[in-house]
Order: C-alpha cells, then sequence, then structure tokens
C-alpha cells in the first residue's frame, strides 16, 4: 500500500470531524445534510483504506453498499427539505422545534 | 288458636308491607285505614288468644329460621301471661295513637312512609313480646331500633331531626352490644337460645358468670329504655312527630328494657348484685330524669323526661324482685303517658304549633276537653291518690320499704323524694299550661277530631289503672299479682305501715302540689339560674359525653384522617408522584427540540466511549 493506514486514519478523521462540526453549528437544514454526506464519506474512505491495509475485499463492498444508500438517503432527504421549506418558508432549524418539551 | 296468634304479629307486619310498597299510590284515607286495621286487627287476635295465655300460655313454631349444627333459630311465639298483658297494652294503646295519628298526619305529604314505619314499628315490638328464643327477640330489638331512628328523623329535611334521628340509634346500639354478648354468652354455656330452656337451667351457672350476664341484659335493658348512663338520647328524640313520641317512647319500646329484665327474671335473680345494680340504677334514673325535668321549658322534653323517671320507678321495681310491680306501673304509665303525649300533641297544635309552655297559658280557654283529659293524665304521672299511678308507684315503694334493710330504705326515701318532684313538675306543667292568659301570639289552629276521641278512652284507663292490681287494702285481689303467678310479689307489711305508707304518697304528693300552687299560679318570667340551667341541660350530661366521648373520638379521627390516610397514605403515593414529576421538570430542558443539541449529546456520548475504551486500551 502506498499510502501509509495512519495517513488514511487521519484525513478520515479530520474529514468526520469537519462533517460533525457541520452538522453541530450550521442551522441551514442543507447544510447539515452535508455535513452528514461527509461524515459518510469520511467513514467510507476508511473504510476502503482498510480494506487496502488488511487485503480483504469486504470494505469495499461495504463502501458500494454505503454509496447507493447514501444516494437513496440523500433523495429522500432533498424531498423532506422541500417539504419543510414549502410548510414554513425556511430551512432554519430553529424553525422546527416542536418537539421540544 | 296458634293461627290467631300468629296473626297478631303478621298484620301489622302485613299492613307495614302494603304501605312501603303501594302507600303512596294508594289513595289518601286507604293508607291510614290499612295501618290502623292493621293494628286493630292485631288487638282483636290478641283478644282472641287471651284464652289461651293462662298458665303455661300457647306455643307454635311458624318455622325454622336459621340451622347450623346445634344451633337453631327457630320463628317461635309464646304467649304467657306476661307476654299476653304486654302484647295487649302494645296492640291496645298503638291502636289508639293509630287512630290520633291518622288525624294527625291528616295533612302531610309522607303520610304512608309514617305509617309503614310505624305498623313496622308495631310489628317489631310484637316480634319482642312473643319471640320464644332470645335470637328472634333481638330481631326486634333491633327493628323497633330501626324503626325508632326512622320516625324521630321523620322530618328529615331539618337537620336537628336527623341528628335526633342518629344520636338515638347510636346510644341504643351501644345497649344492643351488651345484649348481643349477653346473648352469646348465654348460648355459649347452655348450647340454646330459647328463653324458657335458659330460665329453667339459670341455676347451673357460676355466680360470677351469671352476674356478669345479668349485667350485659341490663346494660341492653338501659340502652332501649334510656336508663342512665344511656339516657341522652330520649330527650332529644322528642323532634318526632308527637304520636310517634306518645307511641314509642312513652308506651312501648322504651318499656321494652323492663320487659327483658321481666322476661329473663328467673335468671336475672339470681344474683343479689345484679339485683342491687338494677335498683339502683332504676332509682337513680328516676331522681335524675325528675329534676331535669322540672326546668324544661319544652312541654314534649318535660314528658320526656318523666317517662325516663317512670321507666327508671319500672327498673327499681325489677330490682326489688317484683316483677307484678314493675308491669303493673309499666301498664298503667303506658295508658296515662300515652294520654298525655297526644294531649300534648292537641295543646300544641291549639297553641299555634308552639312547643315552649313560658309561651302557652291559660290553654284551658282554647279548649276544655283537652284541659280535663290533660290534666287526668297529669294526675296520674302525679300520683293523685285513687289513680293508677298512685297505686302502681306505692306498690313499688311499699315493696322497697318491706325490705327493711338501709340500702332498701335508702331507696325507698329516694323514690319517695323523686314522688315528690314528680307531683312538683307534673303541677308546674299545669299551671304553665292552664293557668292565666295565653302568653304566645300564635292562633290556634283547628283540632280535628281524630285526635280528640282516643283520648277519653285512655283517661278512663289511666284513671282506673288502679283496678288492675287493687290492693288488699282497697277490697282488691291484686289481680295482675295472679295473673302472672307472682303471689310472692304481694306484700306481708303490718297494717299501720300500709297506711303510713299511703299517708306518705298522698302527703308528697300534696307537697308537691302546693309547692307549684304557689311559686307558678302566676306566670312570671324568672332569671335563669345556675342550678335551673344545670337541670334544663339535664344535668350537663351531654356536654359529659361530649368531652368523654365525642371529642377524644373526634379527635382520633382527625389524627386518623389527617395523619393516617393523608399523611402516611397520601403522603407515600403522592409523595411518589410529585417526585417523578419534579425529576421531570428537572431534565426538561434537555429536550429544547432543537436537532443540533441532540446530536451535541450524540457527539459527547460517542467521545464518552471513545475516550472510555482508549483508557481500556493504554491500560
Amino acid at each position: 500500500m502506498i499510502v501509509p493506514l495512519e495517513h488514511v486514519l487521519i484525513l478520515s478523521t479530520i474529514l468526520f470531524l469537519l462533517g460533525l462540526v457541520c452538522v453541530l453549528v450550521r442551522r441551514n437544514l442543507i447544510m447539515i445534510l452535508i455535513g452528514i454526506e461527509i461524515m459518510l464519506n469520511a467513514v467510507g474512505l476508511l473504510l476502503v483504506g482498510a480494506s487496502a491495509f488488511w487485503q480483504q475485499i469486504d470494505g469495499q463492498v461495504m463502501v458500494i453498499f454505503l454509496m447507493a444508500m447514501t444516494s437513496a438517503e440523500v433523495s429522500i432527504s432533498l424531498a423532506m427539505v422541500v417539504y419543510l421549506n414549502r410548510r414554513k418558508g425556511t430551512v432554519d432549524v430553529r424553525a422546527f422545534d416542536e418537539m421540544r418539551g | 288458636m296458634t293461627l290467631l296468634l300468629a296473626l297478631i304479629p303478621i298484620l301489622p307486619l302485613f299492613g307495614g308491607l302494603v304501605n312501603a310498597c303501594f302507600g303512596s299510590r294508594l289513595p289518601r284515607p286507604l293508607s291510614a285505614l290499612i295501618a290502623c286495621g292493621a293494628v286493630l286487627g292485631s288487638f282483636l287476635a290478641t283478644l282472641g288468644c287471651w284464652p289461651g295465655a293462662a298458665g303455661e300460655g300457647l306455643k307454635t313454631t311458624l318455622f325454622t329460621w336459621l340451622q347450623s349444627g346445634s344451633f337453631s333459630a327457630e320463628v317461635g311465639l309464646l304467649f304467657d301471661p306476661l307476654a299476653a298483658i304486654m302484647a295487649l297494652m302494645v296492640t291496645g294503646v298503638a291502636s289508639l295513637i293509630h287512630l290520633y295519628a291518622a288525624g294527625y298526619m291528616e295533612d302531610d305529604s309522607d303520610q304512608a312512609r309514617f305509617f309503614a314505619l310505624l305498623n313496622l314499628f308495631v310489628f317489631a315490638m310484637l316480634t319482642i313480646v312473643l319471640a320464644d328464643n332470645l335470637l328472634l327477640m333481638f330481631l326486634g330489638w333491633e327493628g323497633v331500633g330501626f324503626c325508632s331512628y326512622g320516625l324521630i328523623g321523620f322530618w328529615y329535611r331539618k337537620t336537628e331531626n336527623a341528628v335526633a334521628g342518629r344520636k338515638a340509634f347510636i346510644v341504643t346500639r351501644i345497649g344492643d352490644l351488651f345484649f348481643t354478648v349477653g346473648l352469646l354468652w348465654l348460648f355459649a354455656r347452655f348450647g340454646t337460645i330459647g328463653i324458657e330452656a335458659i330460665n329453667s337451667r339459670a341455676a347451673e351457672l357460676d355466680p360470677t358468670t351469671l352476674t356478669l350476664i345479668s349485667l350485659l341484659l341490663l346494660g341492653g335493658a338501659c340502652g332501649k329504655s334510656a336508663q342512665l348512663p344511656l339516657m341522652s338520647w330520649l330527650p332529644d328524640a322528642m323532634a318526632g312527630p308527637t304520636p310517634v313520641s306518645a307511641l314509642i317512647h312513652a308506651a312501648t319500646m322504651v318499656t321494652a328494657g323492663v320487659y327483658l329484665l321481666c322476661r329473663m327474671f328467673p335468671l336475672v335473680s339470681l344474683s343479689p348484685l345484679a339485683m342491687g345494680v338494677i335498683a339502683c340504677v332504676g332509682v337513680l334514673t328516676a331522681f335524675y330524669a325528675a329534676t331535669c325535668a322540672l326546668a324544661q321549658r319544652e312541654i314534649k322534653r318535660v314528658l320526656a323526661y318523666s317517662t325516663m323517671s317512670q321507666v327508671g320507678y319500672m327498673f327499681l321495681a325489677v330490682g326489688l324482685d317484683s316483677v307484678s310491680a314493675a308491669m303493673f306501673h309499666l301498664l298503667t304509665h303506658a295508658f296515662f303517658k300515652a294520654l298525655l303525649f297526644m294531649g300534648a300533641g292537641c295543646l300544641i297544635q291549639l297553641a299555634g304549633h308552639e312547643n315552649d309552655i313560658f309561651q302557652m297559658g291559660g290553654m284551658r280557654r282554647r279548649s276544655q276537653t283537652v284541659f280535663w283529659l290533660f290534666l287526668a293524665g297529669l294526675l296520674c304521672l302525679a300520683g293523685a291518690p285513687l289513680t293508677g299511678g298512685f297505686f302502681s308507684k306505692d306498690l313499688i315503694l311499699a315493696t322497697a320499704f318491706a325490705k327493711g334493710d338501709p340500702f332498701h330504705l335508702g331507696i325507698y326515701g329516694l323514690g319517695v323524694l323523686t314522688a315528690g318532684i314528680t307531683s312538683l313538675y307534673s303541677f308546674r306543667l299545669a299551671y304553665l299550661l292552664f293557668a292565666g292568659d295565653f302568653r304566645g301570639e300564635e292562633l290556634p289552629h283547628e283540632l280535628p277530631k281524630l285526635m280528640i276521641w282516643p283520648l277519653p278512652l285512655l283517661a278512663l284507663l289511666g284513671l282506673s289503672g288502679g283496678l288492675l292490681n287493687l290492693p288488699h287494702l282497697f277490697g282488691g285481689r291484686s289481680w295482675l299479682s295472679g295473673w302472672l303467678e307472682r303471689e310472692n310479689d304481694l306484700l306481708q307489711i303490718p297494717l299501720q305501715s300500709e297506711y303510713l305508707l299511703l299517708g306518705v304518697a298522698a302527703a308528697v304528693f300534696l307537697l308537691g302540689w302546693l309547692v307549684a300552687h304557689f311559686r307558678y299560679r302566676r306566670f312570671a318570667e324568672r332569671e335563669t339560674e345556675v342550678c335551673k340551667q344545670f337541670f334544663l341541660t339535664g344535668w350537663q350530661c351531654d356536654a359529659f359525653f361530649d368531652r368523654l366521648l365525642i371529642r377524644p373520638f373526634r379527635k382520633l379521627c382527625y389524627f386518623c384522617w389527617q395523619g393516617g390516610d393523608l399523611g402516611l397514605i397520601d403522603g407515600l403515593v403522592e409523595g411518589f408522584a410529585r417526585a417523578c414529576l419534579q425529576w421531570g421538570h428537572a431534565i426538561r430542558f434537555l429536550a429544547d427540540g432543537r436537532i443540533s443539541r441532540y446530536l451535541q449529546g450524540f457527539a459527547w456520548g460517542l467521545l464518552l466511549i471513545v475516550g472510555w475504551f482508549l483508557l481500556q486500551a493504554v491500560r
């Protein structure tokens, strides 16, 4: 393996944290979705790296599934964003706090 | 004959049930007619059975009520001389009172309920009188208690009437408890509850048990007959309609205690201690109630206390070993006291529903008839020579005198003193009612004819009641003592002392009259003295019982309510709920509906878990 595993780990951790911070800090629904995508891709990257390191195909298979699932998820999420936007006229998460106790 | 005997209690039961079930749908006169007819029929049936009563008496068993192992209670009737004379008095007086009640309740909207209860009362009373076992007697005993409760609180819309009914019920129940224990004890000892069986085997008991059982029976009798210390309900019971006071609280129910003691006399008389206690209770109650009657302002309360006092004399007679004297006084008292109560009802009506004798006066001008009839009753009560009350009271006092020992002479002295007070308060009542001018403002109400005409009959019976047991001195044969087969009750005292006793009795009567004449001839509003107030409130007995029993009981209840129920049980349950609620409030801010906050929670949790695993790995 050309790239050392440590680099892959560090990169994917950075990506994951970036995505996490994006999800936690941003208030725009679409940005939150993007943050989630980034976290998913960080995990995918880690899976591919690990698969190459141990010379096992399982990780890559998992990533293919992950991609398929992610595309489905994104399409549903975006549809919901459109729907929510139509309901309240905004995509700010602060507007959607009806579940507060 | 047995059918006729069974009819005696069944007729009033039938009348009561018909009135209870259909009374409100029957036309008005009909429900009164059924009630009167039922009791009158019962009276005629008693007369029909009369020839069979002599000697052993009639016996019949209607059916078996309870049967369990060796225990069996039958609904059996016993019509012996004692039961016969009592049944005749109950049905006779009740018939007259029913007629009077038909006039009295003419305009009442609840007439059917009244007559149903009245008839059921007569049924229950006849059950007591005719029962051949103690359990059936107890059934009647409770029945009269219930009917009395229902009738005292008959006008239940006024709270004090309902309270008076409740008080009567609860106080008599305390007495009933003693009776129940005595009954069960007798069953445990003898294995039977038949009155005759128990009486014939009473000598088998050891003296202590015998005394205790006798005292328990006395306790039961005290409750029903309003004797010390269970007497406080009777004056309050006057809240009921007047015919009820006449029937239940003068003529019949209050004498049930005396009847019980007479019924169980072979058992009770074996214990000298119990007999002494009975005599003491009787004479003390007689004295107590007579002093209370001196100060009362309400006409019916005066009569209530006088009833209590006269029943005390009957107890005294039982305690003196003289069943015939007790029954003699019971009979004459029933006649003249029913007369007095019904007369009082007429007077109240004539005075425009005024109860207070200080507001009456000059009633003679409103109705001469009622005046003479009421006066006849008062003369009997006061013990005017040659009236029924004179002979019966004198027989009791003479019996006490004839015993001769200091204890009984003391009782005799107190009895004579009480007789004097009785005469005093009787004439006080007479002067306040009839002398002078009417002091109130009310106009007389019209008196239905039906309310007048049972009275002369009772007056006749009361005045001539002495003939029932006329002593030899007056040429009589002491018929009642002979009928009850109690020849031992006839006194063997020298002629001189007999004249002396009669003289004393007549003297205290005159003395009472004279004192009343000079004190009450002219009405004057007197200041209420401490002593008078003391008598007016019945020696503060109500306040005493309030302090002794009711307040501690209330405190206990309050403690159980506040401490036990609200504090402990509710505190536990509600405290648990409140803790949950507060906890929920405390962590409520965590769920503020912001997704980012939730996700932050995820992130921190994840960090924690990762940190934990890292720590594990480092170790």
